[in-house]
């Protein structure tokens, strides 16, 4: 019984990492409509900026939070400004988006690893503390934070998409962009808005993902295919749902390891990702008009 | 003393270059003539790979293990096809893509067949008819007529009337239908020659190397090949071979450069990343393309 409710537990841990990152991929893909495959590579930047700043120079630590997400925002926003804009006014198919988003994930990769190594980096801001036992489940100090930030994370950008201007704006771009351009909704300046508060989620995920494991620069890929796959699962182009839908994987992951070895953790990702692309690509909260039929 | 350096390394350039021919020309087959999207091209590779690999090891002769790979590498690209068939534009990118993820995770973990994340080593240099191929220029000229016979067959497929329905599919596929061609067995019949090759020129590599393990057949040889294609141009075999020539010499202009070896392969990776990125924006349809990719 406690193995259990430790697992689903650890499941809601796993779960709001994924769902940082699938939030920003999501709130990016809904007003964009394309994949912005690179979303991983914030995360992963964001992750060796936390660890440049505070273990190398010696940045106190709440500012170097402050830099990183800033620094995250305006990749985000320069990935969107020097490539996938002038892909777009040069008429990219969203394929072509895909590709080259791709590509950019992996120069980014073997960028950091010329710079970094291809070792492991260590934060080490919170120092290996045991962690506190509350009915026979065990959570250290840091996953409680990664718990709290995420969740008080979740509940602002939903009064933000709900409740502002621009998030409503957003919500309008993603619902029908043509429409939206006809009550007067710069669509090019949404954009710019989407990558800056996506990337700056992605930013947040870097921290807590720096914090919890060790770096490497090969964990963009990985991290992107979670953080898309809870999206998937949830519903690509709903930011709410994409969010329920990382837990939904960081409980299938978890709770699957239960019965199949350890190694299959990554290969029940891969299999759920497959199994919605085929026969719900819409997700389980998204819009029954996805881009399926296009 | 340094010319047989040279010539010994040249070798070594140039049997990548025939193998990467041959996977390069197969994926243009489909994604190109037939415009079937598949960003899991490099999966029919790794099975081609794993499939000889292992059969050489339990015993088979080398013609019937190459035969076997191309053969088992197409009956994935049936599967791939029939699970895939409902799903355009992105949603196909991605579950194509999710398809190598899974082969790649599968290889990974079935441990008791793949040797897991140790790979194979020890994989025996082919012999047929009695010779044995062992020298690196034995193996060029074997490589060199492998290609020059699937590169034939594909070129006289993509000229064939057969051929003409393929780009016919792409073009048009509702008209084809009106017409009264069944296009979904075009389809099949497109992807599974394609796997086909790639399964070939997976076995290749893995007798040229001697060594394989799942890293080889992950995303940073998607960008790579996909880069190939690209810049080659869709639906342009010409292209292809050209591009696979220019761009597997290319970065090894690093090596005048004497980095250390830990920078040579990020470096390399990099570049390939940063030609795809810079052939989207700049020429979309490469150096011989036909067609733009949708």
């Amino acid at each position: 019984m406690s193995l259990l409710a430790q697992s689903i537990i650890n499941g809601l841990i796993t779960g709001s990492i994924y769902a940082l990152v699938a939030a920003g991929y999501s709130l990016i893909y809904s007003t964009n409509n394309f994949m912005h495959f690179a979303h991983g590579i914030s995360v992963v930047a964001a992750g060796y900026m936390v660890y440049w700043l505070f273990t190398v120079t010696g940045t106190p630590f709440y500012l170097t939070c402050i830099l990183t997400i800033f620094f995250s925002a305006f990749f985000g926003l320069a990935m969107y400004r020097l490539i996938y804009l002038p892909l777009q006014k040069r008429g990219a198919s969203n394929v072509i988006l895909l590709i080259a988003s791709i590509g950019i994930l992996i120069f980014f990769q073997n960028v950091i690893q010329i710079i970094f190594g291809s070792g492991v980096k260590l934060v080490g801001y919170i120092e290996v503390v045991s962690g506190v036992t509350f009915a026979g489940i065990t959570m250290t100090p840091l996953q409680i934070v990664i718990l709290v930030v995420s969740f008080i994370i979740f509940i602002l950008l939903y009064q933000f998409m709900q409740k502002t201007k621009l998030g409503r704006n957003m919500r309008a771009v993603s619902n029908n962009r043509e429409l939206a351009s006809i009550v007067g909704i710069n669509h090019i300046r949404v954009s710019d808005y989407s990558f800056l508060i996506g990337s700056a989620l992605a930013g947040v995920a870097g921290i807590l993902v720096a914090l919890e494991q060790n770096l490497s620069p090969f964990m963009g890929t990985n991290l992107m295919i979670k953080g898309f796959t809870g999206a998937v699962i949830g519903g690509i182009n709903n930011v709410p749902g994409s969010i329920v839908g990382s837990f939904v994987l960081g409980m299938a992951e978890n709770l699957g390891i239960l019965v199949l070895p350890s190694g299959y953790k990554d290969a029940i990702a891969f299999s759920l990702l497959f199994l919605f692309l085929l026969f719900k690509p819409t997700g389980i909260l998204g819009k029954k008009e996805g881009r399926f039929d296009k | 003393m340094i010319s047989a350096y040279l010539s010994a390394y040249h070798t070594h350039v140039l049997i990548l270059i025939f193998i990467y021919i041959i996977l390069v020309v197969s994926l243009n087959l489909a994604l190109g003539y037939t415009g079937l999207l598949n960003l899991g091209h490099v999966a029919f590779f790794g099975i081609g790979a794993y499939t000889s690999a292992l059969l050489a090891l339990e015993g088979l002769t080398y013609l019937a293990a190459m035969i076997a790979a191309g053969l088992f590498a197409s009956v994935f690209g049936y599967l791939l096809v029939i699970a895939t068939d409902r799903l355009k534009g992105d949603y196909l990118a991605m579950a194509t893509l999710g398809f190598s993820f899974v082969v790649y995770s599968l290889l990974l973990n079935l441990g008791e067949i793949t040797r897991g994340a140790m790979g194979i080593p020890g994989i025996p240099k082919p012999s047929i008819l009695g010779i044995t191929f062992l020298t690196n220029d034995e193996y060029l000229v074997f490589v060199f007529l492998i290609c020059l016979i699937s590169v034939f067959i594909m070129y006289r497929i993509v000229n064939s009337p057969f051929g003409k329905l393929l780009e016919a599919t792409r073009d048009n596929a509702v008209c084809l239908r009106v017409l009264g061609k069944n296009t979904l067995s075009l389809k099949y019949k497109a992807m599974m020659i394609s796997a086909f090759f790639a399964g070939i020129s997976g076995s290749l590599y893995a007798h040229y190397i001697t060594f394989i393990d799942p890293t080889s057949f992950y995303i940073s040889e998607l960008i790579l090949v996909l880069t190939i294609v690209i810049v080659g141009g869709l639906a342009s075999i010409k292209g292809s071979i050209v591009a696979t020539t220019v761009i597997i010499y290319l970065p090894e202009l690093l090596r005048l450069l004497e980095m250390p070896s830990s920078v040579m392969g990020p470096a390399r990776q990099a570049i390939y990343a940063l030609i795809l990125i810079a052939i989207l924006m700049i020429r979309p349809r490469g150096l011989f393309g036909k067609v733009d990719l949708e």
